[in-house]
C-alpha cells in the first residue's frame, strides 16, 4: 500500500506516494530523481548516503520515505548556496584533491557542512571524529582533512 | 531487499494491539538501524512493521536526585551521548554511546532499541547493568518494571511477551562518590562491534570499595555481570593487586565464542585488560 | 621507444601544476553520473541467485514457481544461456589468460557463485523470486587450501588447463648458478610468509545496465576499468560484431584493479535484456561485491636467501603459491608479474623463482592494486631486514647496499633506468635522521608503560604498464576545434584517480593551449579509441605519451596553418598559451582560434590526429618509513606516522600524485593488520563479506602521513620521463609495518593481517 509523504527536500516542496517499505534513499535517488546521494552498502555502514534530515546527519538507507513526512531533508544537490557558486566545503575538496573516485564525497560533503556549521574551528581529531562513519577507500582521508581545515579558515574568515 | 508493510501507530495501546494481531512477523520499528539490517540482510522475515515515533511521551528525558535518569523509548543514542548530565554523571554510558555505530546511526538508533535487540556485543547493555537500571515495559492489561540484568533472556531474547513495548529506561542516580567507566575492544576506533565490552560502576568510601558492578559484553549468551570479581574488590582499597586479581577472576567469569571477530581464548584475555584498564579509569573520575 | 632517448628538458606551464581537476566539479556537486544513478525508460532489475554449497552437480533447477511470481518477467539458468567457454580476464593481447568460465554451468564451483538470473519490474520483486527457485545439488567433496588442491587425487574443481588443480603450468625463473650462490653464502636465511586475502572494497558496488535497440545492438553501461575487454568478451560470447555492441561508463566509484574482469552478472544482464526486450539493471549488493568480486590472491611463500658477512646477496630460491580461488581470472598474470619481481628489488645474481596458482573452491581472486607483488615483496623486504639483525647492520644500510640501480636487469627484462630507489632510501633516511632513530631512548613512557614504539622501512619498486605480460598500446585521439579549443578522445577509464585531468594537461602542454581549452571525451566504445584499459599503473605513462604523440602532430599542423596565415615558415613560428607567433618579432601574432578559424575564403581547418604507442615498461620506486606502537597487553598495532618517499619520474599533477599515494597507504595499512575477507575452511561459505566485519582503516584510524614525492629517475617512455604511481604504495607499506612492530616488540611476522591476536599470542610465548 502507497503512502502519501509530503516533506521538503533542498528546501523545495515535495510530495509522493511511496510503499511503506521504501527507503529514503531509494525514494530519493529513483522517486525524486536526486542520484547524487549514494549507495554503497545500504545498511548503513558506509556513510555514502548520508543527508540531513532537519539538520541531522542520517544515513538514507536506514530511514523510510515515509518517515519524512514533514521533514526538511538536505542533500548534495542543495548543498551549493547558488547555481553559480559553490559552498566553501565543495570549493576546497576540489583544490585539495579531497575527492577521488567521488562515490563518498556527497556523504563526506554533507557530513563536513554539518560539522562546521556546528564548530567553526574544529581541531582535528574533532574532524576524524566527524568523519567517522564514512567510508572513503581512494584518499587515505589526509586531503579531506586538508580540505575541511581549509573550508573552515575561509569560512570564518568570510563571517563578518 | 523484501518487502514489508508499514504500520504507524498513534498510541502504546494500538501499537500493541496491532503487534498482537498482525502475526509472527511484526516488529516494533523504532531507530530501525538493525531493523532494516536484518530485513535486507536476510537475518529476519518481516511482514509487518509497527512504527511507534508517534506516539507522544516517549521522548522525554528527565533527571532527579531521587529516581535518576529516566528516558523514553524513541530517545536516540546521539541525544543522549550529547547531554552534559550524561557527560558527567554516567561517563560510562556516555562513552558507549559515543562508541555505538556511526554519527548517522546514532542521530537515528535508540537506547530502547539497543537493548530490546539483545545483542550480546551491544553496546549500551554493559553501563545499564552495571549502573542497575530498569526496563518500563508496557502491555495492554499493565506496566511492568525489570530490573536490566533480568531483561535478557539469551542471546537476541528478552522477557518482552507478544505486544509488550518498552517504553522508557531509569538509570539510578549518580551519586559523588561513584566512578563509572566503559571500555570497548575493537579492531578499529569507530564503527565497530565490540569485540569485549566491560563497564564498571563503583562506589568509594574513605577509599575503600563500597561496592562494585563489573559487567561484560559480547563474551556470553547475554551480558554478563562478573560477581566473584566483584566480591573480591568490595571492601579493598581497589590496589594493583586486587584489581589484577579480580581481572583475572573476571575472565573465569565470563564465557565467551569464537567468531569471525576474535577467538573466544583473546576474548577472555581482553576482559582481563579491560577490567583492569576500566576499574582504573573509574577511579580516575575521583582524581 | 629507444630506452637511451634524453628526456626533453623544459620549463613547464601545466605540466607539474596541481590543476582544478575537471570531473571533481561534477563529484562536489553531486551531478557526476555514475551507472547506478542511470535509469532507462521501462527499466527491469536484475538479481542472482547464489549457490549455497562450495562444489557441486546441479542435478535439477527448478524456476516456475519463480517464473509465475507476479512481476517477474524472465529466468535463466544454465540450461537456457549460450554455453560458450570464456575468459574472466580477456586480456586481448595477453598470453597469459585461461578460458574456464561459463555464463551459468551445471557445476557450482564456489559458495556464491551465480546458478540463475531474475528479471523483474522491482528489485525487491527480484530479490524474492531468487527464493522460489529450487535448485537441487549433488555435493561434490570442495578444497579450500591450495596445500590440499594440488594432493594427489583431491577433487579437481576444472577439467581445463594443465590439471592438478594449477590454473597455468608453473611459472619458473632462473638465473646464474643457484648451488653456486648458495655455496658462497656466509649464511643462510630461510622462511615461510602467509598473505590474507584482502579485498578492494572500491565504494561503488558493481553495477551495469543492458539495452538492446531495434537493430539487435547491444548498447551496455557497466563499471569497469576495460571497457573495450568488456565490448570484446560480450561480442564473442554473445556473438555479435563489435560495432553491435557499445560499451559505456563515464564515472566510476574505484576499482583499483578488481574492476577488470567481465563478471557473470554482465553476461546475465546482457541476455536478460535480450529475452525481455527491456533495458534491465544489475546492482550488487555490497555482501555480492565480496562474494561475486574479486580480492587479492592469498599467497604462501617460501623464501630462501643466501649472503655474505658484507651483507651481499648472493643467492634467493623462492617458492609462491597463489590461490586463485575457484576461476582463473587474473591468476595466470598475478602468478606472472608477482614471481618475476622477485628477480628485482634487492640485487642478487643467483636467482632460482617458482609461481603456481591453484584453484580452490572459493570466491574468485583477481587484479588488484599491486597484483601479485604485494605477497612477493612483503617477503623479500622483511627478510632483508632479518638479514641486517642477523649481521649486526641498520636495516637502511643493508637495505642501501643491496637496492637495485641503474643498468640492473628489471623483471621485465629491460635495464633499470636511474638510482630510483636508493635516492628514496637516502632521502628519507636524511630527511627523519634515522641514525637518531635508531638510537633512541626506548624506554617506555611511565605513564603508558603498556605502549613499544618501532619504527620500520619497507622498499618497493612496481612497474608502470604490465609488459612484457601483455603487449600495451595506448591510444589517444587529438582534435583541435576552430576556436581554438581541443578535444582529446581516450578510451581510459577514469577510476577516480585524475588521470584524465593528467592526459589534458599533457596535452596542453605539448600543443601549447591553456589546460582551460582541452576538453576530454571517454567513456564509449563506439567514439573512443580502442583503449586496453586502465591499469597496471599505467595510464598518464602509456596513453599520456600517446597523447603527447597525437598532440604534437596537432601542434604542427596548426603552425603550419598559422604560418600559411601569416606568410612565414611554419619553422619560425611557435606556439604558446594558445598564442601562434613569429618567434624573432613576437608581435607578429594570432591567436589559435585565429589561426583555426576560416578566413579571407579559407575555411575553418579540420585537424584530427592519432598518437599510438606502444611501451614497453618503466619501474617506479618508493621507501616507507613507518612508526607504529604496539601495546603489549592488547596485541593492538597502531600506525602512528608514515612517511612515504617515493619516485614517480615527471610529476604531472601532484596533488593527484600523492593522493594515491596516501589512498595505498591506507589500503595497505588494512592490510598489514585488519583486513581480511575470510572464508569458513569447512564449508566456503563467507564469514565477512560486509563493511562492518571486513574492517578498512576509517579516518580515526589513519596516522599522519608526510608525503614525499622526488624526481629522481625520469624514464624516457613516458611523457616528460613521468611513470606511474596507483600500485607503489600499497607495495612498500607492508613490510614497512612488520619491520615496525619487530623494531618495537622483537617480534617477526611473516603473514598479513598481523591481528591483535597474533601480536598477543606471540608476546606470551616469546615471554615464556
Amino acid at each position: 500500500m502507497k503512502r502519501m509523504v509530503d516533506f521538503t527536500v533542498n528546501g523545495e516542496a515535495r510530495e509522493m506516494a511511496v510503499d511503506g517499505c521504501r527507503s529514503l534513499l531509494d525514494a530519493l535517488r529513483d522517486d525524486v530523481g536526486l542520484t547524487g546521494t549514494k549507495k554503497g552498502c545500504d545498511v548503513g555502514d558506509c556513510g555514502a548516503c548520508t543527508v540531513l534530515v532537519d539538520g541531522e546527519p542520517v544515513n538514507a538507507c536506514l530511514m523510510l520515505a515515509v518517515e519524512a513526512e514533514g521533514r526538511a531533508v538536505e542533500t548534495i544537490e542543495g548543498l551549493q548556496p547558488d547555481v553559480d557558486r559553490l559552498h566553501p566545503l565543495q570549493d576546497a575538496f576540489m583544490r585539495h584533491g579531497a575527492s577521488q573516485c567521488g562515490f563518498c564525497t556527497p556523504g563526506i560533503l554533507m557530513m563536513a557542512k554539518k560539522l562546521l556549521d556546528d564548530n567553526p574551528r574544529p581541531t582535528d581529531e574533532e574532524i576524524r571524529f566527524g568523519l567517522s562513519g564514512n567510508i572513503c577507500r581512494c584518499t587515505g582521508y589526509t586531503k579531506i582533512f586538508d580540505a575541511i581545515k581549509s573550508a573552515a579558515r575561509e569560512m570564518e574568515a568570510a563571517r563578518p | 531487499m523484501r518487502r514489508f508493510d508499514y504500520h504507524r501507530a498513534e498510541t502504546l495501546e494500538q501499537a500493541s494491539r496491532l503487534l498482537t494481531e498482525l502475526g509472527d512477523d511484526t516488529f516494533v520499528f523504532n531507530g530501525g538501524t538493525d531493523l532494516l539490517v536484518e530485513i535486507r540482510e536476510r537475518l529476519r522475515r518481516v511482514r509487518n512493521v509497527v512504527d511507534i515515533k508517534q506516539i507522544p511521551g516517549l521522548s522525554d528525558i528527565t533527571y532527579d536526585e531521587t529516581r535518576g535518569l529516566t528516558f523514553g523509548a524513541l530517545v536516540t543514542v546521539g541525544r543522549l551521548e550529547n547531554l552534559s548530565l550524561v557527560r558527567q554523571r554516567y561517563p560510562n554510558l556516555r562513552s558507549a554511546l559515543a562508541s555505538l555505530g556511526s554519527i548517522q546511526v546514532r542521530n537515528r538508533a535508540t537506547v530502547v532499541g539497543n537493548i530490546c535487540r539483545a545483542s550480546p556485543s551491544a553496546d549500551t547493555i554493559p553501563p545499564l547493568v552495571a549502573d542497575g537500571a530498569f526496563v518500563h515495559i508496557y502491555s495492554r492489561t499493565d506496566m511492568r518494571v525489570v530490573p536490566i540484568a533480568e531483561f535478557f533472556t539469551g542471546a537476541g531474547k528478552t522477557v518482552l511477551a507478544k505486544g509488550e513495548i518498552v517504553t522508557g529506561i531509569t538509570v539510578p542516580p549518580a551519586a559523588d562518590n561513584i566512578g563509572k567507566a566503559y571500555l570497548k575492544h575493537g579492531r578499529r576506533k569507530a564503527m565497530e562491534l565490540s569485540t569485549v565490552g566491560v563497564a564498571v560502576s563503583l562506589a568509594m568510601e574513605e577509599g575503600v570499595c563500597s561496592d562494585i558492578r563489573i559487567a561484560l559484553g559480547a563474551v556470553g549468551a547475554t551480558v554478563l555481570r562478573a560477581p566473584q570479581a566483584e566480591a573480591m574488590l568490595r571492601g579493598t582499597r581497589l590496589d594493583a593487586a586486587a584489581v589484577r586479581n579480580a581481572a583475572d577472576k573476571a575472565m573465569e567469569e565470563c564465557t565467551p565464542i569464537s567468531n569471525v571477530r576474535a577467538s573466544a581464548d583473546y576474548r577472555r584475555d581482553m576482559v582481563g585488560v579491560l577490567t583492569g584498564r576500566a576499574i582504573k579509569q573509574a577511579l580516575e573520575t575521583f582524581a | 621507444m629507444n630506452m637511451t632517448t634524453p628526456i626533453e628538458q623544459r620549463e613547464f606551464r601545466i605540466v607539474g601544476k596541481s590543476v582544478k581537476r575537471d570531473d571533481v566539479l561534477e563529484k562536489v556537486t553531486g551531478e557526476a553520473q555514475y551507472t547506478g544513478d542511470i535509469k532507462r525508460p521501462g527499466m527491469l532489475y536484475g538479481k542472482i541467485k547464489r549457490a549455497s554449497i562450495a562444489h557441486a552437480r546441479i542435478k535439477a533447477i527448478d524456476v516456475s514457481k519463480a517464473l509465475a511470481y507476479p512481476g517477474v518477467k524472465a529466468v535463466l539458468t544454465h540450461q537456457n544461456v549460450p554455453r560458450v567457454l570464456h575468459y574472466g580476464s580477456p586480456h586481448p593481447r595477453s598470453a597469459s589468460c585461461t578460458k574456464d568460465q561459463y555464463i551459468l554451468d551445471d557445476k557450482v564451483r564456489f559458495w556464491g557463485e551465480g546458478v540463475a538470473a531474475v528479471a523483474a519490474i522491482s528489485e525487491e520483486i527480484a530479490d524474492e523470486a531468487l527464493d522460489l527457485i529450487e535448485v537441487e545439488y549433488e555435493a561434490l567433496p570442495a578444497v579450500f587450501e591450495p596445500e590440499d588442491a594440488v594432493q594427489p587425487g583431491a577433487p579437481l574443481i576444472h577439467d581445463v588447463g594443465p590439471g592438478g588443480n594449477l590454473v597455468l603450468d608453473p611459472v619458473r625463473v632462473n638465473r646464474g648458478d643457484i648451488d653456486k650462490g648458495f655455496s658462497e653464502a656466509d649464511f643462510i636465511l630461510e622462511g615461510t610468509f602467509a598473505g590474507g586475502r584482502p579485498h578492494p572494497a572500491y565504494m561503488e558496488p558493481n553495477v551495469c545496465i543492458a539495452d538492446w535497440d531495434g537493430s539487435n545492438k547491444l548498447t551496455f553501461w557497466t563499471s569497469t576499468q576495460t571497457s573495450f575487454m568488456v565490448r570484446g568478451i560480450l561480442a564473442e560470447v554473445l556473438g555479435l560484431p563489435l560495432t553491435k555492441v557499445r560499451v559505456l561508463v563515464d564515472h566510476m566509484g574505484g576499482g583499483f584493479g578488481a574492476k577488470q574482469d567481465v563478471f557473470q552478472h554482465e553476461f546475465l544482464c546482457a541476455l536478460l535484456a535480450k529475452e525481455t526486450r527491456r533495458p534491465v539493471k544489475m546492482e550488487f549488493t555490497r555482501h555480492e561485491t565480496f562474494v561475486a568480486g574479486r580480492s587479492r590472491h592469498p599467497c604462501r611463500i617460501w623464501l630462501k636467501q643466501g649472503f655474505k658477512n658484507d651483507g651481499t646477496l648472493i643467492a634467493r630460491d623462492m617458492k609462491l603459491v597463489y590461490d586463485s580461488g575457484a576461476y582463473g581470472s587474473h591468476g595466470p598474470g598475478v602468478t606472472i608479474v608477482g614471481t618475476t619481481a622477485a628477480t628485482s628489488l634487492y640485487r642478487c645474481e643467483n636467482v632460482r623463482l617458482e609461481g603456481r596458482c591453484v584453484y580452490t573452491n572459493t570466491p574468485v581472486n583477481g587484479a588488484f592494486r599491486g597484483y601479485g607483488v604485494v605477497q612477493s615483496y612483503y617477503a623479500l623486504d622483511i627478510q632483508m631486514d632479518e638479514a641486517a639483525e642477523r649481521l649486526g647492520m641498520d636495516p637502511a644500510e643493508l637495505k642501501l647496499k643491496n637496492v637495485v640501480r641503474a643498468g640492473d636487469i628489471a623483471p621485465s627484462g629491460h635495464p633499470i633506468i636511474g638510482h630510483g630507489l636508493e635516492i628514496c632510501l637516502k632521502h628519507g633516511i636524511d630527511v627523519l635522521n634515522w641514525k637518531r632513530l635508531r638510537s633512541r631512548d626506548r624506554t617506555p613512557d611511565p605513564k603508558r608503560p603498556q605502549i613499544r614504539k618501532g619504527w620500520g622501512i619497507g622498499c618497493e619498486m612496481h612497474g608502470s604498464s604490465a609488459y612484457p605480460g601483455i603487449k600495451e598500446q595506448g591510444n589517444a585521439t587529438v582534435k583541435i576545434n576552430e576556436d581554438g579549443t581541443v578535444t582529446l578522445l581516450t578510451g581510459a577509464a577514469g577510476l577516480g584517480t585524475g588521470a584524465h585531468t593528467a592526459l589534458a594537461q599533457i596535452v596542453a602542454e605539448e600543443l601549447g593551449v591553456r589546460f582551460e581549452d582541452v576538453g576530454v571525451i571517454h567513456g564509449d566504445t563506439d567514439v573512443v579509441p580502442w583503449d586496453i584499459g586502465a591499469f597496471a599503473s599505467h595510464t598518464t605513462y602509456l596513453v599520456g605519451t600517446a597523447a603527447k604523440m597525437a598532440a604534437g602532430k596537432v601542434r604542427a599542423a596548426v603552425l603550419e596553418r598559422a604560418a600559411m596565415k601569416l606568410q612565414v615558415s611554419s619553422d619560425e613560428i611557435d606556439l604558446c598559451d594558445g598564442k601562434v607567433f613569429v618567434a624573432a618579432e613576437p608581435d607578429r601574432a594570432m591567436t589559435v582560434s585565429e589561426a583555426m578559424g576560416p578566413s579571407r575564403g579559407i575555411p575553418a581547418a579540420n585537424i584530427v590526429a592519432n598518437g599510438t604507442y606502444e611501451p614497453t615498461k618503466s619501474y617506479s620506486f618508493a621507501a616507507h618509513f613507518t612508526e607504529v606502537e604496539v601495546d603489549t597487553e592488547t596485541g593492538i598495532v597502531e600506525v602512528k606516522r608514515v612517511v612515504p618517499v617515493h619516485d614517480v619520474g615527471r610529476v604531472i599533477h601532484p596533488i593527484a600524485a600523492q593522493g594515491q599515494i596516501e589512498g595505498g597507504i591506507q589500503q595497505g595499512i588494512g592490510h598489514t593488520l585488519t583486513e581480511d575477507y575470510l572464508i569458513d575452511k569447512k564449508t566456503g561459505r563467507s564469514l565477512n563479506a560486509g563493511l562492518v566485519d571486513y574492517k578498512m582503516p576509517l579516518s580515526m584510524d589513519m596516522p599522519d602521513i608526510e608525503t614525499i614525492i622526488l624526481e629522481a629517475a625520469p624514464d624516457p617512455g613516458g611523457p616528460w620521463g613521468a611513470k606511474g604511481v596507483g600500485e607503489d604504495p600499497i607495495i612498500a607499506i607492508g613490510p614497512s609495518i612488520a619491520n615496525a612492530i619487530y623494531d618495537a616488540i622483537g617480534i617477526r611476522f611473516h603473514h598479513y593481517p598481523i591481528i591483535p591476536e597474533d601480536v598477543l599470542k606471540a608476546l606470551r610465548e616469546k615471554g615464556a
